[in-house]
């Protein structure tokens, strides 16, 4: 069983984030994690791989501090990575992002594709189906329990309300929601394995992509602005008796807030 | 000039830190409030393998270096005192005589478990009357026959009363003081060997601190570990090291206690703005930080220069001094910046003032450390060479 893992670096929850070049660019603190979502993906494969046996190889794009999502990978016990660093790919949106990823995850056969249901930097859960639809493969998104058996693949997905259990035939894209598994916390001799690793490299042209095919020029998005979310007004405390503030909080839920 | 980490040193740190902060973070206020040893916790971590860090990788260790073992005290001390002082004691101090002189036998019933968190190890040198002057130390160990008789007590022994097996300090003759002293391993449940008193304590909470009894404790000759009257080289061996690492957890917990004061000053209102704003609060995020930032270079050095393999005695002790003196005034400094809530339960910020105080005295205090820093630089003739 090959299973391919797609994961990215995000900033961390706790980095600071400013709005810079009037709302042009963004002014990240260089403090990064691996994508939360994306570790759900990768502890989902290892369990497969330990069941099924096979091999796990996580794949992300980006330079510098992207390394690390592989090397948390390798030290969780994945086989093998691969880090997709060109020039070209930067500024890319999800359509190129994912064009890329496709290609680097076809390199070589695999049954299963996982990744997480989104990043939790620009949050718009669009890779994962996107590789699919790049790869002509059935998708399953929001995954809360996958099991495999005879080439096929049974999930359950979070939906509004209740779940929703898919048989697929594999090869498979699947997106990790959380509830998957708990990520587990890497054995020391894991992370020393991580530290040393040599990370193999693929540029643009060993993916078979021309540079309008990928980062800024790729992309069918761009963005146009960054803006602020609004100021929330201080709280303000009503007083009186319970009767009273409770009148007093709906008229300002109807004639202040408009929200009722 | 490169001061930074190297990105496998960085990802280690990462690593450790979100190990910690995921197994142990959770449980930091219980284990401080409640006293008592976290014994799942240290199993996880025995698991996981940290406690081998330091020693090679046949024995189910990672070989690190001085830097890499100092990130670790650092990342410990960020988030509980109590846990720091039992991994590095299990890391270093409670195991290092074992793998250095231990058999083949002792080995493999004791180190080997150890590494793997299946037992609790410590060091004991501290007694009742006796503490940095450790050729003072009364407890003696007579040779009869193949074995020797342990007769003492010691005081203030980290995790004494859950430990599985303790490196003891002892003299086979007192008149020669330093040049007298011996390791003796004793394990739990050898007849003469008791635990007596704990002392209730308001700093690293859930290590206890005990006090061990030798009543003609008997133990095989093989227990003394390397040579009768060698134990004051030995331990020079790993005083820089010792020195570093609780450098480390001082810088662990100044920046941890940091974190917690500037996180407050932006968020508590006073005369209608954050105290952020106010300059006396600035005054004193500012001296906060130009000291921790000053601490971790002096750690740093003093682990890099081991590393290196250069003389860093006198490194060591400045690092241990400045880190651990930072630690307290960080602390003091946050517990101001909470006000009244500085003393409230539900901060840390009086954790952290407490555990500071726990990083003065292991080591070397800060009066010994300037001692030893002040004799040696006037002896030299040219000191800034």
């Amino acid at each position: 069983m090959n299973i391919v893992v797609l994961a990215k670096q995000v900033p961390d929850p706790e980095a600071l984030v400013e709005i810079s070049a009037g709302g042009k660019k963004l002014e990240i603190e260089q403090k990064f994690a691996t994508n939360l979502f994306d570790e759900f993906a990768i502890e989902e494969a290892l369990r497969i791989r330990e069941k099924h046996a096979g091999k796990v190889k996580v794949i992300t794009l980006g330079g510098g501090k992207a390394t690390e999502v592989i090397r948390t990978g390798i030290a969780m016990g994945a086989d093998e990575a691969l880090l997709l660093e060109d020039e070209a790919f930067l500024d890319g949106d999800g359509y190129a992002t994912a064009l890329a990823l496709s290609r680097a995850a076809a390199k070589e056969p695999f049954d299963i594709i996982l990744c997480g249901r989104q990043a939790i930097d620009h949050d718009r859960g669009e890779v994962g189906q996107m590789v699919a639809q790049f790869l002509g493969l059935p998708h399953v998104g929001n995954v809360v329990k996958l099991d495999i058996a005879d080439g096929k693949a049974v999930a359950e997905s979070a939906i509004e309300g209740g779940k929703e259990i898919v048989e697929v035939q594999l090869p498979a894209v699947f997106t990790a929601q959380k509830g998957l598994n708990e990520p587990r916390v890497p054995q020391i001799m894991g992370v020393m394995k991580a530290m040393k690793v040599q990370i193999p490299k693929a540029t643009l042209g060993d993916l078979g992509l021309s540079p309008e095919e990928a980062g800024l020029k790729g992309s069918k998005v761009r963005i146009e602005k960054y803006l602020s979310p609004k100021k929330r007004p201080p709280m303000q405390l009503i007083t009186g008796e319970p009767m009273q503030a409770a009148a007093e909080a709906i008229r300002i839920l109807i004639d202040v807030e408009r929200v009722i | 000039m490169d001061f930074s980490l190297t990105k496998e040193q960085q990802f280690f740190k990462t690593q450790a830190a979100r190990a910690l902060r995921r197994i142990v973070l959770p449980h930091a206020d219980a284990i401080d409030r409640d006293d008592v040893f976290p014994l799942e916790i240290f199993k996880e971590l025995g698991r996981l393998g940290y406690y081998g860090i330091r020693y090679p990788a046949e024995i189910g260790g990672m070989g690190a270096d001085c830097i890499t073992f100092t990130i670790l005290a650092e990342e410990l001390a960020r988030v509980s005192m109590g846990l720091a002082a039992t991994v590095t004691m299990q890391c270093l101090m409670g195991t290092n005589f074992l793998y250095c002189f231990g058999n083949k036998e002792q080995k493999e019933r004791c180190l080997i478990p150890a590494i793997k968190g299946e037992k609790i190890a410590t060091i004991a040198f501290t007694e009742p009357d006796c503490g940095s002057d450790l050729g003072g130390i009364k407890t003696r160990a007579q040779k009869d026959g193949d074995y020797y008789i342990l007769t003492g007590r010691k005081l203030w022994i980290t995790n004494g009363d859950v430990a599985d097996f303790i490196t003891v300090a002892a003299t086979t003759d007192p008149e020669k003081r330093l040049q007298g002293l011996g390791f003796f391993l004793v394990e739990k449940g050898t007849p003469g060997f008791s635990v007596g008193q704990k002392i209730e304590k308001i700093s690293a909470r859930g290590s206890a601190a005990v006090e061990l009894i030798f009543d003609n404790c008997r133990i095989p000759s093989d227990n003394l570990m390397g040579e009768e009257g060698k134990g004051a080289q030995y331990l020079n061996d790993i005083l820089i090291e010792i020195r570093t690492m609780i450098a480390g957890l001082g810088l662990g917990l100044a920046k941890a206690a940091f974190t917690a004061g500037v996180k407050y000053t932006r968020e508590r209102e006073a005369f209608g703005r954050t105290i952020g704003g106010f300059q006396l609060i600035q005054e004193k995020i500012a001296e906060m930080e130009t000291r921790i930032r000053a601490a971790e270079f002096l750690t740093y050095y003093a682990a890099w220069l081991k590393d290196t393999g250069v003389f860093t005695g006198k490194e060591a002790a400045m690092a241990k001094l400045y880190s651990t003196e930072t630690a307290c005034f960080v602390a003091d400094e946050v517990t101001r910046i909470h006000g009244a809530y500085g003393l409230a339960e539900e901060y840390p910020a009086q954790r952290f003032f407490r555990d500071g105080r726990f990083l003065l005295f292991g080591g070397g205090t800060s009066e010994i450390l300037k001692t030893l820093i002040a004799k040696d630089t006037i002896k030299k003739p040219d000191f800034w060479d």
